[in-house]
């Protein structure tokens, strides 16, 4: 093979695989020697990872040309062996305009936490371990959305799976860290065989496990069989998501692992598992146009959007806080696939673009706080923005995408989501539709009211007195802080283009399965539809920061005209200063208003419903698997039933 | 009778899941674990049986049409199962035995830090 014909383009796919897992190679055999300079503990692993992950993104970037824009889709068989009779015997990597898509969101992640990761894992011992594991959890993800093959799929789940549990569990000293790795490794592991199990009935039924054959067989042939093994693909995927029943395995490994991995667990491994649903709703069984699995999307991805921003209400942990928000996002994504449009998949695939660069930035910026001042608990915080205005601006970027607020880009995606559920439900005359957009615009508020109560309680307000020592961190973690909050800005401002080169092209590949299925070389008898982007607008920037400022000069002008009664707050005697209405801090002279205190009312006013939810989420392990089995058999008998 | 096989392979997957539901040591859970994944194995060599059939090894030119053999893709699909479920009991001993040290149990009721 000569150097040309190595370059080709079409070689890209496993090259980006396989330097991550090279890369995790290299790193166990090189650098034994321990690092002298005390901020790279991890010496030459920590460059080989990083050249590994950037290698990685490099060449997922160079196929954005043929793929993306020029709308080829890439069939490459391992070892040129294709098919024969009819029949696909070789493993096949299959990438079209969705697997690059995700592809290229994973890769953006691994590397920008791969820069984050050198100086932020200094205090930890087992560093170059940790490396090892970094690049078999970036390698298991990247392949898993580029594989053709479903069983390579499922190898590709254990891969990431295992690499992520031993990284939850990487800090065995933070509290709690082996108790979510267990609880993950249970769960994880139920999901992983549920996704076994579905692979090996389809392989029963249809004798190939390729994808595009798979999905060129399935359709118009559904037996009993393969509705069982589509609940229990759903289920398995579904536990790499961490969507409901899920989610309380997300909170406690997000919130255990390292800032770095949280990162990987909520913007990459989530994505993994709808990533996953996708292809199997839309492409294997092509069950979209059924509105029994519409409702079921929609259904559960609206309860996923409130449940887990609910809880997030309710948390007094930092990164546990993001996780539970981590998960309601995931249910945006969700919803607005099951919508089942053109402009909906397209909406949700944005949503999850921007998921993975704001999570990314504000676990990110959590890590920050803890390295700096060893807490992530709201209520021992506070009035960080004195010592480390940096991470503030950047974790403010953060906070307003995820709320929504122009010109970020969760505005963006949130923004089409809206109009794609409204159009959804004028089509098809449903209020189902109707309720799940009123859910996810409820959600977003609960969203914004949470983000005022972190930034309040952790980065303003009285600076505690034993953190009068905390420094800002160091400029590598800014950096890679920084490149997310570009790009949440850029993504929010030039939505168009964003739409245009990424996700409209992805949203197209959803709806034309016959191109996948015809590009691997079989036979598809599935049209390819007519794809219409139609929808009132995207937002244009400038003119809502207008309204916005027109909005708030209006506001002030009207309180400073009007000079309302100021009400006197109740002097109840044992009421502290700070619960009071207009509290000075004159009283007490350390009186900080922390996570627990901001909407104590609105939590009196729903105790009962946080109660309840604070007992269900009991923290044993029983009970989340006991919630797995019960979701698998639900699924199955929904399946049954409904296919 | 290949049929028990099928009911053989659902049952111990069940009964894997029931064990892990029900039991309340950790290593107990872990049992359950290996169960489902043993009920899982046997689900997929099944699968790969025909009565009857041969070994699947031939050379070039042997074979025809007229070839009979068990399907090879399930056995090699089982014996990554079989490594990967290895590894699972591997790993999930290695995190009992650090829970142990630092909670002083193996009771699932009582390694509940994180909740709510």
């Amino acid at each position: 093979m000569n150097f040309t014909n190595m370059m080709d383009y079409h070689h890209f796919p496993i090259y980006a695989v396989m330097v991550l897992f090279l890369g995790a190679f290299v790193t166990m055999v090189c650098g034994t020697r321990p690092s002298k300079n005390p901020n790279n503990p991890a010496g030459l692993r920590a460059w080989i990872a990083l050249c590994a992950t950037g290698v990685s993104l490099l060449l997922l970037v160079l196929l954005i040309k043929p793929v993306m824009l020029g709308g080829e889709t890439i069939a490459y068989w391992m070892g040129s062996r294709g098919i024969a009779g009819g029949y696909a015997i070789g493993i096949a990597l299959e990438v079209d305009a969705l697997s690059l898509f995700f592809a290229l969101l994973i890769a953006t992640a691994v590397f920008v936490s791969a820069i984050y990761s050198i100086r932020y894992m200094v205090h930890d011992d087992c560093v170059p371990q940790y490396y090892v594991l970094y690049c078999l959890l970036a390698g298991g993800v990247l392949g898993l959305v580029l594989s053709g093959d479903i069983f390579n799929m499922f190898v590709m789940v254990e891969i990431l799976t295992f690499a992520a549990v031993a990284l939850t569990a990487f800090r065995t000293r933070v509290y709690g860290a082996l108790e979510a790795a267990f609880k993950y490794l249970v769960v994880g592991c139920m999901g992983s065989s549920a996704i076994l199990t579905g692979v090996i009935l389809l392989y029963a039924q249809y004798h190939t496990l390729n994808l595009a054959q798979l999905a060129s067989l399935i359709p118009g042939s559904m037996n009993n069989a393969t509705k069982l093994a589509f609940a229990f693909l759903y289920i398995g995927f579904s536990t790499k998501a961490f969507i409901v029943p899920f989610h309380p395995l997300a909170a406690d490994a997000h919130g255990a692992a390292p800032a770095s991995i949280s990162v990987l667990i909520s913007g990459v491994l989530t994505k993994s598992g709808i990533y996953g649903i996708i292809r199997l709703t839309w492409f294997l069984f092509q069950t979209m146009e059924l509105g029994a699995m519409q409702f079921m999307l929609v259904f559960i991805g609206s309860v996923s959007m409130f449940v887990c921003v609910t809880m997030a209400l309710a948390q007094h942990d930092f990164k546990r806080l993001l996780a539970y928000h981590s998960i309601s996002q995931i249910g945006y994504v969700l919803t607005a696939v099951g919508l089942s449009t053109a402009l909906g998949v397209s909406a949700g695939l944005y949503h999850a673009m921007n998921h993975t660069l704001f999570k990314g930035l504000l676990f990110l910026a959590a890590g920050a706080v803890l390295h700096e001042t060893g807490t992530t608990d709201l209520g021992k915080l506070g009035g960080l923005s004195k010592k480390m205005p940096h991470t503030t601006v950047l974790f403010l970027i953060g906070a307003f995408s995820i709320s929504g607020v122009p010109p970020f880009n969760g505005f963006a995606s949130k923004w089409l989501i809206y109009q794609a559920a409204y159009q959804r439900a004028v089509e098809t005359n449903n209020i189902g539709f109707l309720a799940a957009a009123v859910v996810a615009l409820v959600t977003s508020t609960l969203t914004l009211a949470s983000f005022v109560k972190v930034t309040q309680s952790v980065f303003f307000g009285q600076l505690p007195p034993e953190y009068e020592n905390v420094k800002e961190v160091p400029f590598g973690m800014r950096l890679a802080m920084g490149i997310l909050a570009v790009l949440c800005v850029l993504t929010g401002i030039f939505p168009n283009t964003v739409m245009s080169v990424l996700t409209e092209p992805a949203a197209r590949a959803v709806a034309s399965v016959g191109e996948y299925i015809m590009a691997m070389g079989f036979k598809a008898t599935v049209p390819t539809p007519e794809v219409s982007f139609a929808h009132v607008g995207v937002w244009t920037p400038v003119n809502w920061l207008l309204i916005l400022c027109i909005a708030l000069l209006a506001l002030t002008v009207a309180a400073l005209a009007g000079r309302y009664d100021q009400v006197s707050a109740s002097q109840g005697e044992n009421v502290e200063t700070k619960y009071q209405l207009f509290y000075g801090g004159e009283q007490n002279v350390y009186s900080q208003v922390g996570g627990g205190d901001l909407f104590w009312g609105f939590k009196h006013n729903w105790r009962h419903y946080f109660d309840f939810m604070h007992d269900l989420h009991s923290g044993v392990v029983n009970d989340y698997a006991l919630w797995a089995v019960v979701a698998l058999a639900l699924a199955i008998m929904y399946m049954m039933i409904a296919l | 009778m290949i049929q028990f096989n099928y009911i053989a392979a659902f049952f111990l997957i069940c009964l894997g899941f029931y064990t892990i539901v029900t039991k309340y040591n950790l290593v107990k859970t872990v049992i359950g674990m290996s169960v489902m994944d043993y009920g899982v194995n046997l689900l997929i060599i099944s699968i790969g049986y025909t009565p009857g059939g041969t070994a699947p090894i031939f050379t070039a030119g042997e074979l025809t049409q007229a070839s009979y053999f068990v399907d090879p893709i399930p056995q090699a699909l089982t014996l990554t199962s079989i490594v990967i479920g290895a590894c699972v009991t591997a790993m999930s001993m290695s995190l009992i035995i650090r829970l142990h040290e630092s909670y002083g149990t193996l009771d699932t009721r009582e390694i509940r830090r994180l909740r709510g």
